[in-house]
């Protein structure tokens, strides 16, 4: 079935001129290390970190109610040091998740409630199921489909992945519409 | 969401007669035919590492059994290990009073905490340990198994002999032949017939053999310690079956026999169309391209159709629904609507029209199957395993709906269509760019309340074959009509009033 | 004469090694021909891509649908595990003498068919495992999932007539510590068994359970039970819900596989039985070469109970004018007992007999049917041998 439209309330998003569609109810520390490429959409109560380092996604991504999306940190003998998040085009991040990686490539889907941990990265076309939890410094190679706690490799995603990928979040983008008064 | 995970509400009929998503089908663009995962043939291509992501050449990779050797999986949770540093004070040898810190590494998982410490492990210099760093047990019995698989094979070479030496009375005049060519050592002609390389002499494999000691049974048998009985069982100090069951050659019992394992390498894979041995998809050698060399997707190829809207379905009671075909392909198609019957008897005539490869004709000479690729097997399709739970009223074989050509472009572009189609507004319910919205009436039958409602139909759509057979020199390309089957999903049949 | 491994391994047969396989109703064994273990040992079981449901591969309700998970689950094998193409490759399948027709016949038609492999050799695991040990006779006692199989091997032959097979197996053990689980729970129930699932009761057999003496045994059925080793908490499910193993669980739960039912069998009486339907002078050279197989053989104290019991019973009424042998020696194969059958098959499947033996594709696609000894159309005089062109 074709994504039907959801319906937000006007007064709650703000629209930016590169059609990027933020919810007022979210906590977006450090703004100035945060930058959205485009028709981005960040839904109620996520959290963005960039008050910890830079936090840079790409277009087309949908990050999800309650997400959090937290810069990794690297522990060293004199201290902790933060490290940017980067985020390809065409991602989305379920509700819940909470998205501590150092990489998430292009093309990416995060399930709901799923955990990734600091330093992970994720390259492009991979697919993290539903209440999945990989542990820090995990590396999920392109086409796998991680599951489970610890995450472990469980299948692998179809060639056309980035069209599959492309086709959600752009029509996940279009139907993302205020509601009509 | 999208189609993404809604696998089962439109699907393809393959070739094959399996009912697939057309997200997981190809195209082979020679036979024009659908293929999906179940009826091509997969090839490993290259294989890496998935946590290092470096790839290994297919001969390193027999070598090393298909194993990293810098990757290690921890043992007690099957996580990827990582490497992490400490740095120890040393005594200087030289002089006593003075101390050197020294870099030393060691395995941890980040899941459960192991570390390679817990079992002992000393311990490395260097970051990247190889496997043979830590001692591997059961290496005993690999040299035993060495002396009995040298024995079993000696066995199998006097069987054979024994076997030549009855056939040899009547070697077939076409083997004999060959022996007779100038510049062909024996060896050459055993390999060119097929044949295993030429056997030792009898009695040397007669000594052999009675080198051979077989195994003594004994008396004496793994007793049960009398501590058992007393003692109490710490059961996280035991090991699970599936951590047994990671390290198959040792099979710890006790959590400190535990040692890391080489993570298992991954694989890149290509598809091949069983009917003309063409690729249909071929991935890039960089395991961290998601590039293709090939890449027939059938949804690159065949105007695909998605559910947008559904009435309420009530039992034989005419429902409405809307649908939507889009044209994934550079050039204008045109559509129209044929029934399932008339489909299915159009993929089995175009089934009938190939060359059945499946039995080869006559016998082929078993020499030459090591040397060339063997002819492709095809499995029977398999009717088609889904039941009709409605009925779909579907526009006559005449009217045909023209799709325009797909154009990137368009995306980004919001300008509203120029073009003009003559469509019926009873069927054509929207434009837009490459796809077109239909409107469709469907009767869901009424004794099928509950479940839910499965249509099918039928459709031609005109297809420009771009590649050029060698039969036909020139490169023009041809237009022509093929067909598919979709089987819609619309959802439970509400009972009727 | 010693070559080195992986030289041995690939060297006369073919240049590519050829896949072993042994598939059990559990675990199933995976590896390559001359190798000294199964690259991997997994369960039998495939993801149903519609439910995400793990599915047993060998509890299909038709032969379409078994079709469909042995092809799923081999495609699992090869790209998951085996990491190598299936195409224009031999395969070795270790299978048991009482492997159904049916069951044969499919995996032949999945292998040559669906994978394009380019021969396939069916072995049977009681001759095979003998190869791990270099001699020709022994009584090979395979205690695998769902039922124990003794078959004697005399000279490479297996003694059909004299095989004994009884439910007598993991199955049996697990569903006995389930039992004594439950008749606890009817005076005091607990979450943690109310949680408990198939999976927690493997766990609990493997790691918690062993195979208790048979003085022990005796004792307790003499009314006198010697004390009960120590019981053990057990932590259930993801809210580790407390349950606790007795002492009793843990001594007797396999003393179902000893204890003789109504018909006055039980593994021990099996093998004896095995060793009587044979003939006289064959009955010591078995007695001598005992191998016992399988992944339940493995459990603690195993094959120290099967010695003490055969001495005991063989001195007993019930078999002492029967049998004259009172002792039995034991072989210890260079394996874990659940893959010395896929050894043997490693073993056998790395040599000439696979050139000599295997069913070809091009055989297979003329005939459409495996060769089976029980067949007559197979079986008759020079039917094996091909044809000359």
């Amino acid at each position: 079935m074709e994504l039907q439209d959801i319906h937000y309330n006007k007064a709650e998003y703000v629209e930016t001129a590169s059609g990027n569609k933020v919810s007022r109810q979210t906590v977006l520390c450090g703004s100035q290390n945060i930058v959205l490429h485009g028709k981005v959409i960040v839904q109620s109560d996520a959290i963005i970190r960039g008050d910890l380092a830079n936090v840079r996604t790409g277009r087309y991504c949908i990050i999800s109610k309650r997400a959090v999306l937290r810069p990794p940190f690297k522990k060293f003998s004199k201290g902790v040091a933060f490290f940017p998040l980067f985020m390809g085009d065409h991602v989305f991040v379920g509700e819940n998740s909470v998205v501590s990686a150092a990489m998430v490539g292009s093309y990416v889907y995060i399930g709901n409630n799923v955990v990734i941990g600091r330093r992970c990265v994720l390259k492009d076309c991979c697919y993290i199921e539903d209440n999945s939890v990989l542990p820090p410094e995990t590396v999920v190679p392109s086409f796998a489909r991680y599951a489970g706690s610890p995450g472990v490799c469980v299948g692998e995603m179809p060639e056309c992945t980035q069209e599959l990928m492309v086709d959600l979040t752009r029509n996940y983008y279009e139907h993302f519409v205020p509601a009509p008064q | 969401m999208a189609l993404m995970f809604q696998s089962d509400v439109v699907q393809y009929v393959c070739t094959c007669g399996q009912l697939k998503p057309i997200s997981l089908m190809y195209f082979c663009r020679h036979c024009l035919k659908l293929r999906c995962g179940y009826c091509v043939c997969h090839e490993v291509d290259s294989h890496y590492c998935s946590n290092c992501l470096e790839i290994l050449p297919s001969a390193e990779a027999r070598l090393k059994k298909h194993r990293c050797q810098t990757c290690f999986d921890c043992p007690n949770c099957l996580n990827t290990l990582a490497v992490r540093a400490t740095t120890v004070s040393v005594r200087d040898p030289d002089d006593p009073n003075k101390v050197n810190s020294l870099k030393k590494y060691y395995h941890s998982c980040f899941f459960c905490r192991w570390t390679t410490r817990d079992v002992g492990l000393p311990d490395q210099a260097v970051q990247t340990v190889s496997a043979n760093g830590w001692s591997q047990k059961g290496e005993s019995n690999i040299q035993r198994i060495n002396v009995l698989l040298e024995y079993v094979r000696l066995l199998g070479m006097q069987e054979r002999h024994e076997r030549e030496q009855r056939e040899k009375k009547f070697t077939p005049r076409s083997r004999r032949t060959f022996t007779h060519h100038p510049g062909l050592t024996a060896a050459h002609v055993r390999k060119r017939a097929g044949l295993p390389p030429e056997l030792p002499a009898p009695s040397t494999i007669r000594d052999n053999l009675a080198e051979f000691q077989p195994a003594v049974a004994k008396e004496e048998v793994a007793s049960l310690p009398e501590s058992i009985f007393t003692e109490e069982l710490d059961i996280d100090q035991v090991t699970t079956l599936t951590q047994r069951l990671a390290q198959p050659e040792t099979q710890p019992e006790s959590i400190v026999d535990l040692i890391p394992s080489c993570k298992h390498l991954c694989t890149k894979r290509s598809q091949r169309c069983r009917g003309c041995e063409h690729n249909v998809s071929k991935p890039d050698l960089n395991p961290s391209s998601i590039k293709f060399k090939i890449q027939h997707a059938a949804s690159f190829h065949v105007p695909e159709v998605r559910l947008v809207s559904v009435q309420p379905l009530i039992g034989s009671k005419e429902c409405e629904i809307v649908i939507v075909f889009s044209n994934p392909s550079q050039q204008p198609t045109t559509i129209s609507f044929i029934t399932l019957e008339e489909a299915e008897a159009e993929a089995q005539e175009h089934t009938e029209v190939t060359p059945d490869t499946s039995v080869p004709q006559g016998e082929a000479p078993p020499s030459l199957s090591s040397l060339t690729r063997s002819p492709p097997v095809m499995e029977e399709p398999r009717p088609v395993s889904i039941a009709v739970t409605g009925d779909v009223n579907l526009p006559t074989a005449d009217v045909e709906i023209v799709l325009a050509p797909k154009d990137d472009a368009a995306e980004y572009d919001d300008s509203s269509d120029t073009q003009q189609f003559h469509d019926d507004p009873q069927i054509v319910v929207h434009r837009r760019a490459n796809k077109a919205s239909l409107r469709l009436t469907v009767i869901p039958h009424a004794d099928k309340a509950g479940q839910n409602c499965t249509i099918g139909f039928g459709f031609r759509y005109t297809y420009i074959n771009r590649i050029s057979t060698p039969a036909s020199a020139s490169f023009e390309p041809q237009k022509v009509q093929l067909s598919s089957r979709t089987f819609l999903n619309c959802g439970k049949i509400k009972e009727s009033q | 004469m010693i070559k080195t491994f992986y030289e041995g391994g690939m060297g006369l047969t073919s240049e590519k090694q050829s896949v072993v396989f042994d598939f059990g109703v559990r675990f199933t064994k995976a590896g390559f021909a001359g190798e000294a273990a199964p690259r991997c040992i997994v369960r039998t079981e495939v993801r149903c891509s519609r439910s995400g449901q793990m599915r047993k591969v060998f509890d299909a309700l038709n032969s379409d649908e078994q079709y469909d998970l042995l092809v799923d689950f081999i495609h699992n094998l090869y790209f998951r595990h085996l990491l190598v193409s299936p195409k224009d490759r031999r395969v070795v399948v270790v299978e048991s003498v009482l492997c159904p027709t049916a069951i044969r016949e499919m995996l032949a038609k999945v292998l040559f068919m669906h994978f394009e492999v380019s021969s396939l050799l069916f072995v049977p695991s009681h001759v095979v495992a003998l190869s791990t040990l270099g001699v020709n006779t022994a009584l090979v006692v395979d205690m695998g999932a769902v039922e124990t199989v003794v078959i004697p091997v005399h000279e490479g032959v297996a003694v059909l007539h004299a095989w004994q097979a009884q439910p007598l197996a993991a199955n049996a053990v697990e569903s006995q510590i389930k039992e004594m689980l439950s008749e606890r729970e009817k005076s005091k129930p607990s979450e943690g068994f109310a949680n408990l699932t198939e999976a927690n009761i493997e766990d609990i057999k493997v790691r918690a359970c062993f195979v208790t003496t048979l003085q022990r045994t005796l004792k307790a059925e003499e009314g006198k039970p010697c004390p009960s080793p120590p019981s053990v908490k057990y932590l259930v499910g993801p809210d580790s819900h407390i349950l606790n193993i007795s002492g009793d669980i843990r001594e007797n739960s396999f003393n179902v596989l000893f204890q003789q039912d109504a018909d006055q069998i039980s593994v021990s009486t099996m093998i004896l039985d095995a060793i009587i339907k044979c003939p006289i002078d064959m009955r010591k050279p078995l007695a001598e070469n005992i191998l016992l197989i399988g992944g339940t053989s493995m459990a603690i104290g195993m094959g120290a109970r099967i010695k003490e019991e055969l001495e005991f019973l063989s001195a007993s009424p019930q078999y002492s004018e029967r049998l004259k042998i009172r002792s039995f020696q034991f072989h210890s194969p260079p394996a874990k007992g659940n893959y010395t059958a896929w050894l043997g098959g490693a073993i056998y499947g790395a040599t000439d007999f696979v050139t000599i033996k295997s069913l070809s594709k091009e055989a297979y696609l003329r005939e459409r049917k495996v060769p089976d000894w029980v067949s007559l159309i197979h079986n008759t005089y020079n039917a094996g041998t091909k044809r000359s062109v």
